[in-house]
């Protein structure tokens, strides 16, 4: 983030409600605008314009209002938008929210400067994503298969372990069989220290630091900078992708957190709110980042996103993963169920989707009989469900011979295929190995998704 | 005798049935020792396999790792190095535009430079402006004729000096607007794209 900067400076602060400032006697200020605020004690801080007119500037202030008072506090108005300096440095650095060094190295070396706001994708220059991420997490790879510029959000509860599949994922994801770089942009709104911390440990105890660029933005920094962490890290990833060629990875954990800051500012502005109290314009604002991701005709790289977020009581009619869901390319859901049964990555496959993995796997891709294989997991395992529904009331001794295969079939998909260790980087090979020792349970008669040749090819029973 | 013999005879046949029956279990006993030996061949053999594996691609991620860190260890010296000598770098220049104030050029940008911030503050001739001890008579000298030329009316020089490299701050009469247009602020502002230049040339970037 740049602080240098070259503007007007004012000294009359109208009023402070909650992270906005007000200033009169403003003239020649734009929306937008960075400003930066120096307290009575030298502090400096930074904000940006919301509103102007009648000679008035509301001034949204990131590090929060604690602190500045009527009197002495100055802004100065800077006369551009908050910008992002970029260069390939930024690979291995760490930053805070707002995009300032926090790994006691000096600012990066900028390229160029950009505007943490980035530009919307010409939709015609969008390019249709059709190219497999390796995640190395089975059910992924598997079932939900991530494809370059696809945008795929993992909805979660509180407590569940969603930052631990992210830090996975950071770590291992990779594309196979091709030579073009690969970076992650890792975004962290409003989590832990300690969760900060582990991100950090485990993607330099990896050596996967090298080809990644975190944010961390503590929950216990001002709610205000989470409005910006999404909007540096994407700008970033944007320049590795665009200008770089690289495939960026970008994963934003927690969007819960970020929709929270939003509320706040919402109703510091008095806006009329909307479902639960969060801004009408909520479905824009998450729009204008997750539609960040994609490719663009004529260029190399990428921009694929994981957006993470937790789901307030595990309730995905939410107004955030409910918004989040009609703009995303599908969504993995994780059970509370599975999470209490101790099975990591709880992933909850039947209430879970990936709505571009059918253009990203088979033939050529990955492997003929993917999809498949995916098809028929989901399937198997949604009948498994079933029958274990009808066991808990029948009991297995009123189960058909079919019946127990599927409840077997359930139990193996579980254990075999779903459960994996956190440092457990499976080859897509080795997924569809354990796909098919899943299925493999099952009469050959019960596989209709999948074509002839491919049973007679990889079926064990 | 005979019954002696004959309890001796039956001694023998059982301890030899017995050494028999012995033999056999003895020759089955090694046998299947020998069996199991051959199966548990293959099994060792995969676990060996296996074990080796493991081993291969843990080795394979350390060294990633360690090449890994020690790759971003020396990037990140070389960033400090980098910063150092841009730091000093820009003490140099500072320097020698503390000593360039006596020069002809340096005048010209002080007018400039007042016309420039009067303008920024909406055009209001009613400023104070504040400049370094040194620069304070050239700075009168300049509002002076800026005066006489009808370009500025009722700009008057501050008595109190700001501690600067050089050039001027306005600040509107009722003092609730500034503009800082010293060389410390302008230096600032371009600070990001002089440390590339600095940065490439240490490089030995064109």
């Amino acid at each position: 983030m740049t602080t240098t900067s070259y503007g007007i400076e004012y000294t009359k602060v109208a009023e402070l409600k909650g992270p906005l400032m007000i200033i009169d006697g403003v003239t020649k200020v734009s929306f937008d605008e960075l400003v930066e605020i120096e307290t009575v004690d030298g502090e400096h801080r930074l904000g940006r314009v919301l509103e102007v007119g009648f000679g008035k500037a509301i001034v949204q202030v990131f590090e929060g209002t604690t602190g500045l008072t009527i009197k002495g506090t100055k802004a100065k108005f800077t006369g551009k938008t908050m910008e992002m300096p970029v260069s390939q440095e930024l690979l291995g650095r760490v930053f805070d929210g707002l995009g300032k060094p926090n790994d006691g190295l000096p600012d990066p070396i900028a390229d160029k400067f950009l505007d943490v706001n980035g530009e919307p994708m010409n939709p015609e220059r969008r390019e249709y994503p059709t190219s497999f991420i390796q995640t190395g997490v089975s059910v992924i790879d598997g079932m939900l298969t991530l494809v370059r510029g696809q945008k795929l959000p993992i909805f979660s509860g509180s407590g569940m372990a969603h930052n631990i599949l992210a830090a996975q994922i950071a770590r291992q994801a990779s594309v196979v069989g091709t030579k073009e770089d690969f970076a992650v942009v890792f975004a962290a709104i409003g989590v832990q220290y300690s969760e900060a911390q582990y991100f950090k440990r485990s993607l330099e105890e990896s050596g996967a630091l090298r080809r990644s660029v975190l944010f961390l933005n503590l929950a216990d920094d001002p709610a205000i900078e989470r409005i910006i962490t999404p909007r540096v890290a994407l700008t970033v990833a944007e320049y590795l992708a665009f200008d770089l060629g690289m495939h960026v990875l970008a994963i934003l954990t927690d969007m819960t957190n970020y929709a929270e800051a939003l509320r706040e500012i919402s109703a510091a502005r008095e806006e009329v709110p909307g479902r639960k109290g969060y801004p009408g314009y909520l479905y824009t604002d998450l729009a204008n980042n997750y539609e960040r991701a994609g490719r663009i005709k004529g260029k190399n790289g990428s921009v694929t996103q994981v957006p993470i977020l937790s789901m307030p009581a595990d309730d995905i009619t939410h107004p955030i993963p409910d918004l989040t869901g009609y703009i995303t390319e599908g969504q993995i859901v994780l059970g509370r169920d599975l999470f209490r049964k101790g099975i990591y990555p709880p992933v909850n496959v039947l209430m879970s989707l990936s709505r571009l993995m059918k253009d990203g796997v088979g033939e050529g891709k990955t492997r003929s009989d993917h999809m498949e294989v995916g098809n028929q997991l989901y399937d198997a395992y949604s009948r498994a469900q079933e029958v274990r529904a009808l066991s808990e009331i029948v009991g297995r001794a009123g189960l058909t011979g079919v019946d127990l295969k599927y409840l077997d079939t359930g139990d193996k998909f579980e254990q075999h295929f779903l459960k994996q260790a956190p440092d457990e980087n499976r080859t897509l090979e080795e997924t569809l190995t354990r796909a098919w020792d899943v299925l493999s349970g099952l009469p050959e008669g019960e596989l209709t998704k999948i074509k002839e040749k491919h049973v007679r090819q990889y079926y064990k029973g | 005798m005979s019954s002696n013999s004959a309890l001796e005879n039956m001694i023998g046949k059982v301890l030899d049935q017995k050494e028999a029956e012995l033999i056999s279990q003895i020759d089955s006993a090694y046998q299947e020792s020998l069996d199991n030996l051959e199966s548990s061949r293959g099994k060792l053999e995969a676990e060996r396999t296996r074990i080796v594996e493991a081993a291969r691609k843990q080795a394979e991620n350390l060294k990633r790792q360690i090449i890994g860190s020690a790759r971003l260890a020396a990037r990140n010296q070389e960033l400090l190095t980098i910063e150092n000598a841009v730091n000093k770098a820009f003490e140099e220049a500072k320097k020698k535009l503390q000593a360039s104030n006596s020069q002809d050029s340096y005048k010209e940008l002080l007018k400039h430079m007042i016309e420039e911030s009067i303008s920024a503050v909406g055009g209001s001739n009613a400023v104070i402006i504040e400049c370094n001890k040194n620069d304070a008579e050239l700075v009168r000298k300049v509002v002076s004729e800026l005066q006489n030329s009808g370009k500025v009316q009722q700009a008057r020089v501050s008595d109190q000096y700001i501690d600067v490299l050089g050039g001027i701050r306005i600040k509107s009469a009722d003092g609730t607007m500034t503009y800082d247009n010293t060389l410390d602020s302008r230096i600032e502002r371009l600070k990001p794209l002089i440390r590339k230049n600095i940065a490439q040339m240490l490089r030995g970037v064109e």
